[in-house]
């Protein structure tokens, strides 16, 4: 008896000094600062020293209802949104088509594809924000291939009115059709554009065509230049493309490695049966993914809730706060102009307990799909 | 029978064409994953005189210049240890903590195991990020904002939750046998952690290892509230410094950027089969 009991205290303390030091550290990391927005959101604290500089106390929750009247908070609200749905109906079903494309052999090199696809996921948010800026910026590529595309395409037309025409020619049958190509970016170069184009064009005389196409085109053509960021009414679509190109390869990883772990003779006698692949897929595979796919739903939730460096690096919330999420809006408020403490810590309460409706529905999902999935 | 030859043969050839198209989306898919990668690292080789006149075309004449400025300007000889101090370090303590944690909520007994494991595993879909503004107000009442110190405990508080979650469900499977025989030979449970279930939990630990390298080496929302100074900033943050007035300098922040991204690509490239793996662990949570 007295063993057994030092047996037991031994297995207690052991217990405690083993779980103590990380249930400290969860507390304090994540524990304390509920605790802490919460305070803080119904108080008037403005800033700097908690104890012993500026008096501060309860303030009742003004700052909550400040939240809601805030029409800022309702577009961050909808970006978050708009991330899910991007999520839900985008990465979801790419990636488990993918996966499946992988798992059924309908594409060789598995590990390429997977490898792949994967890439932009392990790449900093901050890097793929900053690269993906400069690809929609007016001085980004899109605009060069478009521009290509505008040149030669105009090109294109000038030699065939040249060649109509036999050749170099100043006639007014081709300065009328060069100006008619080039529209009103020709008519407003000029004051009088027929005879103006006329000395332009004689001073190109006895020079290669294509010469004179590069300088008319140059002339002409204008430079188009995307401002696909700059935007408001657009600027989250690049958001979202971006957000669909770097994470599509995660749920891809996640649907192949939960079909790799079906029984392969369930297939194999479903297929002796004569099942095609589409029943193969609506009574084997898709039941046995059930759990999965609504598991990736959730954590597209949560992906949202917490995705802050992408936008923060690709839109900075521009322009003129369009493209703010929930935490953009956050951390605007308590660190650009003047801190608004309460409120940020509002808003970090509100994506909390958003937060706890999901884990709260990850747990009814556990329980009418039975057991985890791991 | 001349008839199913022919229905079969049209199936094989309709399956030849939904093969080619299969591989076609795919294929487009993996180029725009990787063109915009490659594009980035071929321009950083110009200047961005070169880059505003020609984005497409290969470097004519390929430059290094850009690499030594922006490793002067984005001060990396700082940045890069600092960010190999956190990774390592706050990926260390995760495993260690988690295994310590994990041992015991899965072979010792106690009443308390129950509550405080299960907070662990609400904590998994409570991200960090969410409470970023209340952790900075907290790290400045501590008086440990600016400190390697506050970066290490938030990156390990924030890593425990999932780590504690998949150690425990490891070390669950491990046989209570085993562990019960080294007590009968008087082994105390500090050097059964340490002779058996450190040795037998590599597996677990190595899913941990990779699934924390790549977040925290790239991670940016935490740290950028708990450190200012230069000395003390992380990659990610250096790299940020390329927006804003110095995003118009191409050729400086493609340099940085491939900086940014070149270890993590070398760690994937290596490591690639266990990062997939530990995703696939990982995302799944309970």
């Amino acid at each position: 008896m007295a063993y057994t009991n030092r047996a037991h205290l031994e297995e207690k303390r052991a217990y405690w000094a083993m779980v103590t030091p990380a249930f400290a550290l969860y507390l304090l990391v994540m524990a304390f600062p509920i605790i802490l927005s919460f305070v803080l959101s119904v108080s008037n604290y403005s800033g700097g020293k908690m104890f012993g500089g500026e008096k501060w106390g309860f303030a009742g929750f003004g700052a909550y209802a400040r939240v809601f009247t805030d029409p800022w908070f309702w577009n961050a609200l909808k970006n978050n949104l708009y991330i899910v749905l991007i999520s839900v109906f985008g990465q979801l079903p790419l990636g488990f088509i993918f996966a499946y494309f992988i798992y059924a052999k309908i594409v060789k090199a598995p590990n390429f594809w997977q490898g792949v696809l994967y890439v932009p996921n392990i790449i900093s948010v901050i890097v793929v924000g900053l690269l993906w800026q400069t690809i929609f910026s007016p001085h980004g590529p899109i605009g060069e291939i478009i521009n290509y595309f505008r040149v030669s395409d105009f090109q294109a037309q000038l030699k065939g009115i040249f060649n109509a025409a036999g050749g170099f020619s100043l006639s007014d049958d081709v300065i009328h059709k060069i100006l008619d190509l080039a529209g009103p970016a020709g008519q407003s170069m000029f004051s009088n554009p027929v005879p103006e184009l006329r000395d332009l064009l004689s001073s190109y005389q006895g020079q290669p065509m294509s010469e004179v196409y590069t300088a008319l085109s140059n002339l002409f053509v204008q430079k188009w230049s995307p401002a696909f960021l700059t935007k408001p009414d657009i600027a989250m679509v690049p958001v979202l493309f971006v957000i669909l190109w770097m994470y599509t390869g995660m749920y891809l990883i996640l649907f192949l490695a939960n079909m790799q772990k079906i029984d392969a003779q369930i297939i194999e006698s479903a297929r002796i049966d004569g099942a095609n692949e589409g029943q193969v897929m609506r009574f084997i595979i898709l039941p046995a993914l059930s759990g999965t796919i609504v598991n990736s739903a959730i954590l597209a939730i949560s992906g949202s809730l917490s995705s802050f460096a992408l936008i923060f690096a690709m839109t900075g919330g521009g322009p003129s706060r369009v493209t703010e999420i929930l935490s953009i809006y956050m951390y605007n408020n308590a660190f650009l102009g003047r801190p608004n403490f309460p409120l940020a810590n509002a808003i970090s309460l509100i994506m909390v307990i958003i937060s706890f409706v999901l884990i709260a529905l990850t747990k009814a999902v556990e329980k009418r799909y039975g057991g985890k999935e791991d | 029978m001349s008839e199913a030859i022919r229905e079969s043969k049209l199936k094989k050839a309709l399956s030849a064409i939904g093969r080619v198209a299969v591989y076609m989306v795919m294929g487009i898919f993996a180029f725009m994953t990787l063109y915009p990668i490659f594009w980035l690292i071929m321009n950083s080789f110009k200047t961005t005189r070169e880059f505003q006149v020609s984005q497409l075309a290969l470097p004519h004449a390929p430059t290094l210049q850009n690499y030594v400025e922006a490793w002067k300007m984005g001060d990396f000889s700082l940045l890069f240890p600092n960010s190999i101090i956190y990774t390592l370090g706050a990926t260390a303590g995760i495993i260690f903590l988690s295994l310590l944690a994990g041992f015991a909520f899965a072979k010792l007994k106690s009443r308390a195991t129950k509550p405080i494991y299960n907070s662990f595993v609400i904590g998994i879909l409570l991200t960090t990020q969410t409470l970023m503004i209340p952790l900075f107000l907290e790290v400045n009442l501590l008086g440990i904002y600016n400190t390697r110190l506050a970066v290490l405990l938030v990156y390990i508080g924030a890593g425990l939750p999932i780590g504690i979650y998949l150690s425990t469900e490891y070390i669950k499977a491990i046989p209570s046998a085993v562990v019960e025989s080294a007590r009968i030979d008087g082994a105390g449970f500090f050097k059964i952690f340490l002779k058996i279930i450190i040795p037998m939990s590599v597996p677990v630990a190595t899913t941990l290892a990779m699934l924390n390298i790549t977040s925290i080496w790239n991670e940016f929302a935490l740290i950028n509230i708990l450190v200012s100074k230069t000395e003390l900033k992380s990659l990610p943050l250096g790299i940020y410094k390329f927006s804003g007035s110095l995003s118009t300098d191409y050729g400086k922040q493609f340099a940085a950027l491939t900086i940014g991204m070149v270890p993590m690509l070398v760690f994937y490239m290596i490591f690639r089969k266990q990062i997939t793996k530990g995703v696939a662990a990982g995302a799944m949570k309970g």
